[in-house]
């Protein structure tokens, strides 16, 4: 798996056959709203103008764009390590947790000060949840597929149980969630169109590339995804790459969660990021791994979700649209690289990732 | 601690696990085949998810259950398929067109759902009612538990045992069994590896849709998205901790539907207790027992490896 993976990312024609494979799931939608009686040609702008049409528009796609791209940037560093988190929704939820008990306790702070403490708790709770997953996979060698999926259910029941009690509104308000973050707190735009959320977005993708492509620790991280024995026998430790690439997942899947806290929700809900983990898996598998191909991904995507979302009041567009088109996606995107991935599939085998093995033969 | 040690002793709790463990089961043994032949398939969730849609659109069309637990099946075949298509024919990443699956019929069904019944308003569904078996659901404690549960329970029961006969009693399970550990032996010997790899991958899908069509129509007995909530991912570790065994299944589905059982009685009570806490219970048992049984679960060694001549 974690050889052909790898490989895809630098195959000839990438970016022509990801185009084919969004042009071939643009089909699939089109026949979908056709069954569903809608006139396609003006649903199609209705969905075109509700991403970008107006000022508000872009700002509403931009915010949504920066949480799920943030997660997909954590799959992606994931990823090219060899390893499938999908495990983004927990870490969402565990990372705006920590975000709101700092922004809800130490409302004294100025507000900079208030943002990045916050940012930071967030990170460093989602980084250590993610390390679950990481702990696990490169001590015990339990699947990451499988443990990811446990511990979003864990996350989930656990914030729930938080906003539904201990940390629920004193105010009583219509719904189980937290008081709202103090005003200082909450990350605005920049001259109604660019969210604030959205430059960090930018900038965390810069410091992404740069790790990956950079650094020696971007390499080892690539240098697993490509081969752990040859990692092993070149002297990389490769329990602590796996580790370290899914703390970082995390943290960057929590930098999301506390995005969306500040930037958008203002308050710690149960139900804010319904799926985010899986969409930004696809998000992550469609960007190729590469951290700009997974912002560019991630726009997009965010783009078809944010035109559905408004054209759902304008045209009658079910939102359920989107995701049909984004799993339409990835499904063509095999299928455009299918010749490709055929010449290194013999090699490849999941056998190890559900052999569970005392270290895993990871020394 | 008086109620809680009643709810302990309570048959109608161990009669919620069952319920709760019998669309795990049925998902894990389909995914047991799929995986002994060398197949991983992270659509299980969707395959459930379109199986529990198909049932209730086929139950509500036709008005017979019968009818819509064909057609919910069906459903799951039809996934299976196009799961089976990119990963047994076209080589491609078997996890990550699971998980385009997942997205896809998640969208899906919600979409459809939506546009059929206006609004989302599932009218009234024809489900399978509890069928007593004679003689048997009269055992104290035991009938309760077992017999006096729809017919998804029995065919359950049955299917436990026809699996591990066809798994490790016959030629064909041998067969598929090789095709798990090393594809291109059992070509050599000139029996068809993608056919009997297809094979496994639509019983997948079968048993799947057939554990969805439990839940839509002989549990909660409506449609809602997301109605599978999961539990494709849960029946994933129910065949890592039951070691790809349609026996040890049972066990390792019954813990994860005996807790989440528990969990929702206690809901219930006037315990006072923490109950979404309770409620991750189960989860977090599942992660325990996966970490327990390391060094004692081998993988098939072809386990989501494409098999080609070339």
């Amino acid at each position: 798996m974690t050889v052909s993976d790898a490989r895809i990312a630098r195959i000839p024609g990438a970016a022509a056959r990801t185009l084919l494979a969004i042009a071939g799931a643009m089909a699939v939608g089109a026949v979908v709203l056709a069954l569903a009686g809608l006139p396609l040609a003006s649903t199609f702008v209705s969905i075109a103008e509700g991403a970008v049409g107006s000022s508000f528009a872009i700002r509403e796609w931009l915010t949504e764009a920066a949480p799920i791209t943030l997660t997909a940037l954590g799959v992606a560093v994931a990823f090219r390590a060899g390893l499938f988190n999908l495990g983004g929704e927990g870490q969402i939820y565990i990372g705006a947790l920590g975000g709101v008990m700092i922004a809800l306790t130490l409302t004294s702070l100025p507000g900079a000060v208030l943002i990045i403490v916050a940012s930071l708790a967030g990170m460093i709770a989602a980084g250590m949840w993610g390390g679950i997953a990481g702990v696990l996979r490169a001590r015990l060698g339990l699947s990451e597929i499988i443990t990811t999926i446990m511990l979003n259910f864990s996350a989930f029941w656990l914030v729930s149980y938080l906003v539904h009690g201990p940390i629920e509104d004193p105010h009583g308000t219509r719904y189980p969630w937290t008081e709202e973050i103090v005003a200082r707190a909450q990350l605005g735009s920049v001259g109604g169109v660019l969210p604030i959320v959205a430059i960090v977005l930018a900038g965390v993708t810069v410091v992404v590339w740069a790790v990956l492509e950079r650094t020696g620790v971007g390499l080892r991280i690539k240098h697993c995804g490509l081969s752990q024995t040859a990692s092993r026998f070149a002297g990389v430790r490769v329990g602590g790459v796996v580790l370290l690439a899914m703390v970082l997942a995390g943290s960057l899947a929590g930098l999301g969660g506390v995005m969306s806290l500040l930037g958008d929700q203002h308050r710690l809900s149960d139900f804010f990021a319904p799926e985010w983990g899986f969409v930004a898996v696809a998000i992550a598998l469609i960007g190729r791994g590469t951290a700009l191909g997974t912002l560019a991904a991630g726009l997009f995507i965010a783009a078809v979700r944010s035109g559905v979302d408004q054209a759902q009041a304008t045209a009658h567009v079910p939102s359920s649209v989107a995701e049909i088109l984004l799993g339409a996606v990835v499904l063509f995107m095999i299928i455009a690289n299918a010749d490709v991935v055929m010449r290194y599939a013999r090699r490849v085998s999941v056998s190890g990732l559900f052999t569970t093995r005392r270290h895993a033969g990871i020394p | 601690m008086q109620e809680f040690l009643e709810i302990l002793g309570s048959a109608a709790l161990y009669a919620a696990a069952v319920r709760l463990l019998v669309p795990l089961l049925f998902a894990a043994i389909g995914e047991i085949f799929a995986e002994r032949a060398g197949l991983v398939n992270v659509g299980l969730e969707a395959m459930m998810l379109m199986g529990a849609f198909g049932g209730v659109l086929g139950a509500v069309d036709t008005g017979s259950a019968v009818l819509g637990l064909i057609i919910g099946v069906a459903c799951g075949v039809t996934v299976a398929a196009i799961q089976a298509a990119i990963a047994i024919n076209l080589g491609g990443n078997q996890i990550v067109s699971g998980i385009a699956l997942n997205i896809a019929v998640l969208g899906l069904t919600s979409f459809l759902a939506l546009t059929i019944w206006r609004n989302g308003n599932v009218p009234p569904v024809p489900g399978f009612g509890i069928l007593d078996l004679p003689a048997l659901a009269s055992i104290p404690f035991l009938g309760t538990v077992l017999f006096r549960q729809t017919v998804f329970v029995y065919v359950a029961i049955i299917a436990v045992p026809v699996a591990w006969w066809a798994m490790t009693r016959t030629t064909w399970g041998l067969r598929l069994r090789a095709c798990g550990e090393d594809p291109r032996a059992v070509d050599s010997l000139g029996i068809p590896v993608l056919g009997l790899r297809w094979q496994t991958m639509l019983i997948a899908g079968a048993l799947a849709g057939l554990g969805g069509v439990f839940i839509s129509l002989a549990d909660v007995m409506t449609f809602s998205n997301d109605i599978s909530a999961g539990r494709g991912f849960i029946a994933l570790a129910v065949v890592i901790i039951a070691r790809w065994s349609p026996v040890k299944a049972v066990f390792a589905a019954l813990l994860f539907g005996g807790l989440e059982a528990l969990a929702l009685r206690l809901q219930t009570t006037n315990l006072h207790l923490p109950t979404d806490l309770l409620l991750a219970l189960p989860y977090v048992a599942t992660l325990l027992v996966y970490a327990g049984v390391v060094g004692r679960t081998v993988a098939p060694a072809a386990l989501g490896r494409s098999y080609t001549r070339a």
